[in-house]
């Protein structure tokens, strides 16, 4: 595949792993930011080649991961309702809910069915006027111009049984949150290069200035991933703390100017809670109030619940980047891929499930039962 | 709990199952997990408990294969072929990693109410053109009829009975650190062909389902390398990754693979790449694994390679004593990571 | 949050005035939404599509850029 094979080369990622080694002369604290960016690293052994130049810590940058439990638990009650043909993007199916996740809610007989695109469940519901179609939009501001386009084409083609149960997150208050927790060790970023490809970097220059953090914006392939990783280092090496652009052949410093106007137009600023790590204020996006119609909280009276998570998950911290997801007492025992306690074990982005999945061998990893 | 007053309460908590879910039907964890809970505690007998792709079975002083494959695919007809060939293939295939020469079938059918007869009579085209090219027989069959909703089509399942030869008994326990491991051709053709005509994936492409006869395949191996064959399995659900793991398992052996040796088609890779999915784990219908003695190895290679279903047969990994029951994969840059079981499917993702 | 790949656009065409692409990725063609993008791309470029649409298009140039500069990098690594 053009301008994606290429960046797997795996002699040239040797090449960018030594010149990593010799760039670096003690050992630095790296947060990536995005969960694409997670499996990237784990999959392909990177924090391990690199274990003594850099420590990976891994951001919350899956939005599956960080969807709160109160709207799984909605989209749980919705999915139930026979009225109701439920859609999502396939990795929500085996989120755990309080009780429930909506694979289990479909083997009840619910009609929860896994889609591509935000457009293939419009097209759902335009084939199915007697069903009340829901979509359940989460996602990082890379998704939210695919959302915000379904609820927008919704409108224009006068569709009435669609909706959307929004949940989502943005980046630059998370990364705020992380620099200031006072047991912060993250010395630079990897900023998710696909939310920058939407919203450019402009976010960030005050944010590298402010905390004196490197923000190297990357992409997802393995030498993306190094040579962000390099670009990175050799700052801090350095002294200096910039935004730096890796991912150049897809992020311009502007953005998607299209795609930001049309969010702007459907979506508004909200507080948002992130599981395990709780409410970070302005940190979300929820549908404009000309839009309610289309808000399938507003549709179905969706009111307050309160959901409590297990008490072993431990999937804040691993979020937060406080511990490895191998720290966790619980982590291959009571919380498994087979039966999670919390998101992070379930999505394939998840640190859990990463860490899970892709065992090393030489740490002892144990094989899941 | 939540306190949605009017919201579903699933009375069991997660991890436990009170209903059958469609990752029991992965070839994964949970499907191991419903064999041993519900299965095995009932049926269990020195036969069934190996848990091999068939049973042998003695009969008067010779020895026998049998083989049972339920098939429920939906679509019914997707690119490269339909239900019938699948029905075919499958059991010939499941007696052929046994060591036998698939002879004799008998087929079942449950047809739902309103399928149409052309439809129908495709998948017999298919399966008659399949069994007639493999020189095997369907001696018995059965039909009933369902309610109109309760059938998805149809379902089929076929048993298969094949004659063993002697000196030839491929085994999941036969593994020995060593082996030379095999895939007779690339992955994940058919489990691709399949996602490319579901509803709310759909993507247009050449990948055809690779669903095949490998019975000439391992004739071939049988009457050259003989017991150096040690282990065969075809990987079905669950996709190689599976069939390897169940050997590591089952052999108590460690299991290493060599990224770069795996074969996977482009338009495979490329679709995976659009769903977010490891083609290590994706549905074939027409690929073996094969654990052979070291020595055999490349001579397996060419035997495989002689027929039509086996292009593209390579070596990918060997056996060793280390990690037993364990499949290690080793990356372009010289890590290592474990490919595991799933748990269930696979799941399309957006991260 | 991520999962964007690069495809090669081989048809362009609107949709009750949306303007809607095929999208090839090395094989695999699917329908894509262009309006993100439909500005500044035709058939032949190159877009990174997530979850049906077209985000950005592959600066094509600066592809190129970044392989030789990391090939270069590469043999300098090599002789050190």
């Amino acid at each position: 595949m053009k301008y994606l094979a290429e960046y797997r080369d795996p002699k040239l990622a040797r090449a960018l792993v030594e010149r990593i080694r010799r760039t670096a002369t003690r050992r630095w604290t790296l947060m990536e930011v995005c969960g694409g960016q997670t499996h990237t690293i784990v999959k392909q052994g990177i924090n391990d080649v690199l274990s003594e130049q850099v420590e990976m810590i891994h951001g919350p940058g899956c939005p599956v991961c960080v969807t709160p439990l109160e709207q799984i638990d909605r989209a749980l009650h919705l999915a139930s309702r026979p009225d109701v043909l439920f859609t999502s993007f396939g990795d929500m199916l085996r989120v755990p809910g309080s009780d429930c996740d909506l694979l289990r809610v479909k083997a009840r007989g619910g009609d929860v069915r896994a889609v591509y695109s935000p457009l293939d469940a419009l097209e759902l519901a335009r084939r199915n006027p007697d069903k009340e179609v829901v979509f359940f939009a989460v996602g990082f501001e890379t998704t939210a111009p695919a959302n915000a386009m379904a609820v927008w084409r919704a409108r224009e083609l006068g569709v009435k049984n669609f909706s959307v149960l929004v949940s989502h997150v943005t980046v630059p208050p998370a990364m705020v949150a992380i620099l200031e927790a006072p047991d912060n060790r993250v010395q630079a970023f990897l900023a998710a290069g696909h939310v920058c490809a939407v919203m450019g970097w402009t976010e960030y220059e005050p944010l590298a200035e402010r905390y004196r953090v490197p923000i190297v914006i990357t992409g997802f392939e393995p030498m993306d991933i190094l040579e962000g990783i390099w670009m990175a280092v050799r700052q801090l090496e350095e002294g200096r703390h910039d935004v730096e652009n890796q991912y150049v052949r897809a992020v311009r410093r502007e953005g998607n100017q299209a795609a930001q106007d049309l969010m702007e137009r459907v979506f508004h600023v909200v507080d948002r809670g992130w599981r395990g790590i709780g409410v970070i204020p302005s940190s979300g996006l929820g549908l404009r109030p000309e839009f309610s119609g289309y808000d399938a909280e507003v549709r179905f009276s969706l009111g307050f619940i309160r959901a409590d998570e297990p008490a072993a998950c431990r999937a804040g911290d691993v979020l937060r980047g406080r511990i490895k997801p191998s720290e966790c007492a619980a982590f291959g025992t009571a919380c498994t891929p087979e039966s999670p306690l919390g998101a992070p074990m379930v999505s394939s982005e998840g640190a859990c499930a990463a860490y899970h999945n892709f065992a090393r061998v030489g740490r002892g990893a144990q094989r899941g039962a | 709990m939540s306190s949605l007053a009017s919201g579903p309460v699933c009375p069991v908590p997660s991890g436990q199952h009170d209903r059958v879910q469609l990752g029991h039907g992965s070839g994964g964890k949970m499907s191991a997990q419903l064999l041993r809970e519900h299965f095995l505690p009932r049926f269990g007998n020195p036969w069934l408990d190996r848990l091999g792709d068939g049973a042998v079975v003695p009969v008067e002083g010779a020895e026998i294969a049998i083989s049972t494959d339920s098939f429920v695919v939906s679509p019914l007809e997707f690119p490269g072929g339909n239900i019938g060939h699948l029905a075919v293939h499958g059991t010939l295939n499941d007696l052929a990693m046994m060591g036998a020469t698939p002879r004799w079938l008998s087929v079942g059918f449950v047809l739902e109410e309103g399928l149409p007869f052309d439809l129908l009579d495709r998948v017999l085209d298919a399966m008659a053109e399949a069994t007639a090219a493999a020189g095997v027989s369907v001696v018995t069959g059965d039909t009933k009829v369902v309610d109109r909703g309760k059938a998805d089509g149809m379902f089929v399942n076929t048993t298969g009975v094949g004659m063993l030869h002697d000196g030839f008994r491929p085994d999941p326990r036969g593994a020995r650190p060593g082996d030379a491991v095999l895939v007779s051709g690339p992955l994940g053709r058919h489990g691709m062909a399949i996602m490319a005509v579901r509803e709310g994936f759909a993507f247009e492409s050449e990948i055809v389902s690779d669903t095949a006869d490998l019975s000439p395949l391992v004739a071939s191996l049988r009457k050259e390398l003989g017991s150096r064959v040690h282990a065969l399995r075809d990987a079905t659900r669950g996709g190689a990754a599976s069939a390897l793991n169940e050997i590591a398992a089952a052999s108590g052996v460690g299991v290493e693979l060599d990224e770069a040796a795996i074969p996977v088609p482009g338009a495979v890779q490329a679709a995976c790449e659009m769903l977010g999915l490891d083609p290590l784990y994706v549905a074939n219908e027409g690929v073996l694994v094969a654990f052979v003695a070291p020595e055999a190895a490349s001579r397996a290679v060419e035997l495989l390679g002689s027929h039509p279903a086996g292009t593209g047969a390579t070596v990918v990994g060997a056996v060793v004593a280390e990690h037993p029951g364990m499949v290690v994969l080793r990356t372009g840059l010289g890590a290592s990571r474990v490919v595991d079981m799933l748990p269930g499917d696979q799941l399309p993702r957006i991260c | 949050m991520c999962l964007g790949i690069p495809g090669r656009i081989v048809e362009v065409r609107r949709d009750a005035g949306l303007p809607m692409g095929v999208v090839d990725f090395g094989g695999v063609r699917r329908d894509a939404c262009l309006a993100y993008v439909a500005d500044e791309v035709d058939v032949g470029d190159y877009v990174i599509v997530h979850v049906g649409f077209a985000l950005s298009k592959v600066d094509e140039e600066e592809a190129h850029r970044t392989l030789d500069i990391l090939r270069q990098m590469g043999e300098l690594e090599e002789l050190a």
